[in-house]
């Protein structure tokens, strides 16, 4: 159909529209109108990505000089594909609507590893290994060496696009990545090359968070994109711990061992050259002298996004001379590890500031904070000169360059923590040293600096107001959508007490308690008895799960839920996790019915959907917390209540529902679609809890379903299995919460839609 | 015409048939003769054919063996080697009377069957009237495409139907204290077979050991004292015998999860497009734990999981009546085909499209229009189109079928009124026997044997065109009559 939304023409690829996609994409219009940010809140499984992809593309072809550019992030690969074909639809859906071809190139961009077709190289399972057996095919110093030696080996793909791909840009169209492996085999270039070229002329990108928040991976990829562009962060109720964790570093006494290999590496490697080719090292001193003028003309010319780790203020200085010189840089690198290798010989703990760390590091080995700050560009042009053909190798010099950069950066919002060992092995040393950021905000700001507008949206982003607190910006939109709904499809219920009134929580002091155990398992087994096909249950972590697993196989409870379905569980190990759940999902198939133990926080409750039968009940035992006793977390709640004014607990429960959330959504993936969520836990009872639960999710817990005992759960469970069981129609939608083109544009509609947006 | 794989129960040398000597054989589902010197069977007889067997009476100086069959012919056989004639007749006596009355009652179950269809559906009666006893058709073929319909059924009663395993089985093992120290088991057939069935390695053991190392009972026995039965423990002993079968488990598991997932929408292992890298992170500390610095109880504990999943599996497994090891082989053919493991993707992709357009569709969204319908995809339309069998066939049926040729003729309200009872009655049998030729057609499709061939150009073409001269005949009868 095609809509009118506020004097835009929007083509909507369906026939029908969910109420709250229309309220939705009003509202992502006026943010664009404002050219500013928004936080869209939208349940899963109402169409939030075709709303958003209809919405953007009908603005990008009204206002083509306003934004020239959507840039659309999502978190798992599956999910990034899932939008690419969402966008195909749409634009067939153009193509057959208007009669003309359309003009617009759409792509996803992901590693190497998803878009490689060198036979050789793509056959290698970790991405690391392909990335790193890739660039000793393609570095630009390799191929200058085979100008001389026509022997070396090369990737075809790579030279043909070199040749060939870049004189003529990639037709237009919509490229999945299968997409792009076609036409990289067929016309025989490199897929991910071409996919990396193309971006910047592309209408349309959509790869994962990376590419924009990690500053390593961004400033090679993503820093020319066009500042007009619309960047969408979809899923994005974890986007905080994507920005700390691109920003933090470990170290470890094996870090060092192997950054000392590299710095002996490097010295040999910089004698032997100066013996032979002693102008290149020349060359270097004299460009570095220049300093990084051209990447500041870049800069602030609005050509390239910034990059965390690159300071302002550096691009505009030379590299100091204490490490202009090859070998000088290969000292001062020694004397820094040094360093590093005396603070983590330690018995004891120790927590400081980024400023006690350089005033420390000046006042024992003279190393000043200037040239701290230069290493991680200084190790770059370092390796470039040497011509290094694995730069995989490297990996651990580089981390400890880019390490003392960010020390030497901010002196606000990271802390340094050095543990002598684990927590939960106080014999065995293992020291780390932990240079962690607290702020999310510092990874994700060039982004929200450089881009007109960057929407920020999920089914799980409440509380509201803490997401642009926490990453430090203004939004002109803050709005929560409920899910309209024809029939109660979800059933939100807390079960507080076990049949013998023995309160049930996964509170610290009584999770070990016999009676708390015993309760969650009776509750699995009733639950198993009467709720047809998959039950997906989740441990507040993996530990608390196994040592549960394990006390309910001695009581024998296992054994009993096995009479009713079978059981798959979640194990650390990716590989034996997705085989558990291919079979968990084959058991659903064929009827059988199975129960899938699983752990909030894991890949499963973070990545996988469990539609319909895959899931007709989640049962979330115990309240999610985040492991309180880190010293990690602590420096983390300290910093956000000084800084942001964000209470510890406050941070914590909000942390805890969103995971809780996160889990129970899994099962609502539509609005055909029904599942029980029940949370076992008194706590879930509280105010402070359930206000932090999506609207969608809070507006159907009622107070009849508050603090249950298991029988009153089974109860309400049975009736509303019974109930959803019955055949549910288009008519039975239609009107209410599916609405035609007729019935939109009714007045009283209009009034009804403009209720569903909840201003924040 | 004799397949060698025919497992024969008896061989006798010397028996003459029709004044020729040869030799006699008794296989497991026919008895055959052939003469000497040839190597094919002149005569050969299903059990299932023979009604009953006479011998000739003691002393007397022929010693022979007569064969009646269920359609009165009879086969003389006489044993002509003088000094074990005797012993040789009552050998093979013996075992026909072993033989016969199994294949008897199937005869007669068979027979009977037809008899009970024909009663009890009269139209099935009326049809076999007229086809068969009009030679349309003859009988073996008329019940040829009937029993393949009740053979389904049959299968189903006979071979009963597997029954899938309760995933509980080893929980309804419950160990009884047998009041002095001790602990009794309870095994029931079906709980062994379960148990066989998850565990094939436990069944290998078996086979190994009973009953020539241990008994049956001592083997259980073992079984239950086993570490790989309480799954909790870690496996240490290497005196257990099951100490293998726990390692069997182990590979069989590992195996299939190298093999990886087959729904890219699953697969953990791809979900994170490009994972930090070592070092990065803020709680990248846990791979640091290896397993020196677990304790016994959590080493037991991830046992326990391990253990559960593979049961779960095994179950799955066996209750899909496939062996949980079958991927294996064919994973090992795929890949052995294109000779590069990760060429995988050259015919993953159909999968993967498949499976996301299914997750991105909104099925509410679309106005909902007619099912789909499969299309009738027919390859060489045109020769099955001309064919002149069909043609008067369908042209028959089309004149039949209401608002036809032939029935336009007739006021359309009041068709059963105005026509005869006995005309309708009539209409209708002649109406159902060419539906049931034409079914015949149609099962020859598609025509892959020569004997399919055969059919359908010969003697399919014969019985429609019977079958339109007797229908045409009806209608000048009827016609006559009118007038």
């Amino acid at each position: 159909m095609k809509l009118n939304i506020e004097g835009l023409l929007v083509y909507f690829p369906y026939d029908y529209i969910y109420p709250e996609q229309y309220s939705y994409m009003l509202e992502l219009k006026r943010t664009l109108d404002a050219k500013g940010h928004g936080v869209l809140e939208m349940p899963s499984g109402t169409g939030k990505t075709i709303s958003l992809l209809s919405l953007i593309v009908a603005y990008q072809r009204e206002y083509p000089l306003e934004v020239t550019k959507l840039i659309y992030c999502s978190r798992t690969v599956p999910e990034i594909e899932k939008v690419v074909e969402e966008l195909r639809k749409l634009m067939e859906f153009y193509s057959k609507e208007t009669g003309e071809k359309n003009n617009i190139l759409a792509l996803a961009l992901s590693s190497r590893k998803n878009l490689c077709v060198h036979p050789e190289v793509s056959s290698l399972r970790f991405g690391k290994e392909v990335d790193g057996k890739c660039h000793s095919l393609t570095a630009s110093y390799i191929r200058a060496q085979r100008h001389s030696n026509p022997s070396l080996p090369s990737c075809r793909f790579y030279e043909e696009f070199d040749a060939m791909g870049k004189q003529v840009p990639l037709p237009a169209g919509v490229y999945n990545l299968d997409d792009l492996k076609d036409f990289g085999r067929r016309k025989g270039w490199c897929p991910y090359y071409l996919a990396r070229y193309s971006i910047l002329h592309a209408n349309i990108i959509v790869y994962s968070y990376h590419y924009l928040l990690d500053p390593k991976i961004a400033d090679l990829v993503s820093k020319e994109l066009s500042k007009k562009s619309v960047v969408v962060f979809d899923e994005a109720h974890n986007i905080d711990n994507v920005c700390i964790d691109s920003m933090s570093v470990n170290i470890t006494r094996r870090t060092l061992d192997r950054s000392q290999a590299n710095v002996e590496t490097l010295q040999n490697t910089i004698l032997k050259i100066k013996e032979t080719d002693a102008a290149k090292l020349k060359e270097e001193y004299r460009r570095l002298v220049e300093g990084l003028k051209e990447a500041n003309v870049a800069r602030e010319t609005d050509i390239y996004m910034s990059n965390p780790v690159l300071p302002d203020e550096i691009l505009q200085e030379a590299v100091p001379g204490s490490i202009r010189t090859a070998e000088h840089f290969v000292g001062f690198m020694k004397r820094f590890l040094e360093y590093l290798k005396a603070r983590l010989r330690i018995h004891h703990v120790v927590q400081e500031s980024a400023p006690q760390f350089l005033k420390d590091i000046f006042e024992k080995v003279c190393i000043d904070r200037k040239p701290l700050r230069f290493c991680a560009e200084r190790l770059r042009s370092l390796l470039r000169t040497l011509e290094i053909a694995d730069i995989a190798d490297f990996s651990a010099i580089t981390l400890i360059s880019n390490f003392a950069t960010l020390v030497s950066t901010y002196s606000k919002g990271f802390t340094i923590i050095i543990e002598p060992f684990e927590d939960r092995t106080p014999t065995i040393a293992n020291p780390v040293l932990h240079f962690s950021c607290m702020d999310p905000s510092i990874a994700i700001k060039p982004v929200f600096e450089r881009f007109q507008s960057v929407i920020i949206t999920s089914g799980t982003l409440s509380p509201l107001d803490i997401y642009p607190r926490i990453l430090d910006f203004r939004p002109v939109t803050v709005a929560s959508f409920t899910m309209t709904l024809a029939r109660t499809c979800l059933c939100p219920l807390v079960v507080g007490r076990g049949n013998d009134q023995v309160a049930m929580t996964s509170k610290f002091e009584t999770r070990e308690d016999f009676a708390v155990i015993r309760n969650y398992g009776n509750l699995l087994l009733e639950m198993s008895a009467i709720v047809p096909d998959g039950i997906v249950a989740f441990f507040t972590s993996y530990t608390y799960m196994e040592n549960i697993v394990a006390s309910w196989y001695e009581q024998g409870i296992l054994e009993n839920v096995q009479r009713n379905k079978l059981i798959f569980i979640e194990t650390p190990d990716a590989a034996e996790t997705s085989m558990a759940l291919e079979k968990y999902q084959e058991a659903c198939e064929n009827g059988r019915g199975a129960i899938l133990l699983s752990v909030a926080r894991g890949k499963v409750s973070e990545g996988i959907d469990f539609v319909h039968h895959f899931g007709r009940a989640v049962i979330m035992f115990g309240v999610p917390y985040v492991y309180t006793q880190s010293r990690i977390l602590k420096a983390r709640l300290e910093y956000l209540r000084d800084q942001f004014q964000i209470r510890e607990n406050d941070f914590l429960t909000f942390d805890a529902m969103r995971h809780a959330a996160q889990c129970v959504g899994r099962a609502i993936r539509g609005k055909t679609d029904y599942g029980l969520m029940i949370f076992a836990d008194k706590r879930y009872a509280r105010a402070d809890k359930r206000g932090k639960l999506p609207r969608w999710i809070q507006e159907h817990l009622t107070d009849g379903s508050l603090n249950l005992t298991i029988d009153e759960t089974v109860q309400l469970s049975k009736h509303f299995l019974r109930q959803m069981a019955q055949p549910f129609r288009q008519e039975d939608q239609l009107g209410l919460s599916l609405l035609t083109l007729e019935q939109l544009q009714s007045e009283d509609m209009l009034q009804k839609i403009a209720q569903i947006a909840h201003q924040a | 015409m004799a397949a060698l794989s025919e497992e024969v129960l008896l061989v006798v040398k010397r028996v003459r048939q029709r004044k020729q000597d040869g030799t006699l054989y008794l296989m497991a589902e026919r008895i055959a003769w052939g003469p000497e010197g040839k190597d094919r069977f002149t005569v050969s007889h299903l059990y299932a054919d023979i009604r009953c067997q006479k011998i000739s009476p003691d002393g007397k100086a022929k010693i022979q063996l007569q064969l009646v069959l269920h359609t009165g012919e009879s086969t003389n056989l006489h044993f002509s080697n003088e000094s074990t004639a005797l012993k040789d007749r009552d050998a093979a006596k013996d075992l026909l009377q072993q033989l016969l009355p199994k294949f008897k009652k199937r005869a007669n179950k068979e027979l009977e069957e037809k008899n009970r269809m024909l009663q009890e559906d009269p139209v099935l009666f009326q049809l076999y009237k007229d086809l068969v006893v009009c030679q349309v058709i003859s009988a073996e073929e008329f019940w040829a495409n009937r029993l393949s319909i009740n053979n389904v059924d049959h299968s189903l009663s006979n071979n009963k139907q597997e029954v899938g395993i309760s995933a509980a089985f080893l929980a309804d093992i419950r160990p009884q204290t047998d009041g002095c120290n001790g602990l009794r088991y309870n095994l029931t057939s079906d709980i062994i077979e379960s148990i066989f069935r998850t565990y094939p390695a436990v069944k290998q053991k078996y086979g190994e050991n009973v009953p020539h190392n241990m008994t049956e009972k001592e083997f259980w026995t073992r079984f239950f004292q086993s570490h790989y039965f309480h799954r909790d423990r870690i496996n240490t002993g290497l005196q257990d015998i099951f100490s293998e079968c726990a390692k069997q488990d182990e590979k069989g598991l590992k195996s299939m999860v190298f093999q990886g997932v087959k729904n890219p929408m699953v697969d953990l292992l791809s979900l994170e497009d490009k994972s930090l890298d070592e070092g990065y992170g803020s709680n990248s500390t846990a791979p640091s734990t290896s397993n020196t610095n677990k304790t016994v109880k959590e080493n037991s504990n991830s046992a326990i999981i391990k253990r559960f999943n593979h049961h779960s599996t095994m179950v799955l497994a066996a209750g899909s009546g496939k062996k949980a090891d079958a991927p294996n082989g064919q994973a090992c053919e795929t890949s052995s085909t294109d000779g590069n493991s990760r060429d995988s993707d050259f015919f993953q992709p159909p999968i993967k499209k498949v499976k996301i357009q299914d997750v991105i569709e909104y099925e509410d969204l679309h106005r909902e229009n007619g099912k789909k319908t499969v299309a009738l995809n027919l390859k060489k339309s045109d020769s099955v189109l001309s064919g002149s069998a069909l043609c008067t066939a369908s042209c028959a049926i089309a004149a039949l079928s209401p608002g036809g040729v032939l029935m336009q003729a007739l006021a359309q309200q009041a068709i059963n009124q105005m026509v005869p009872n006995d005309v309708q009655g009539e209409l209708k049998h002649l109406y159902t026997a060419a539906g049931e030729l034409l079914r015949h057609f149609w099962s020859c499709f598609p025509v892959n044997t020569l004997f399919l061939e055969e059919k359908l150009t010969g003697h399919l073409e014969d019985m429609f065109q019977m079958a339109y001269n007797k229908f045409h005949a009806w209608q000048t009868r009827r016609m006559m009559r009118k007038t």
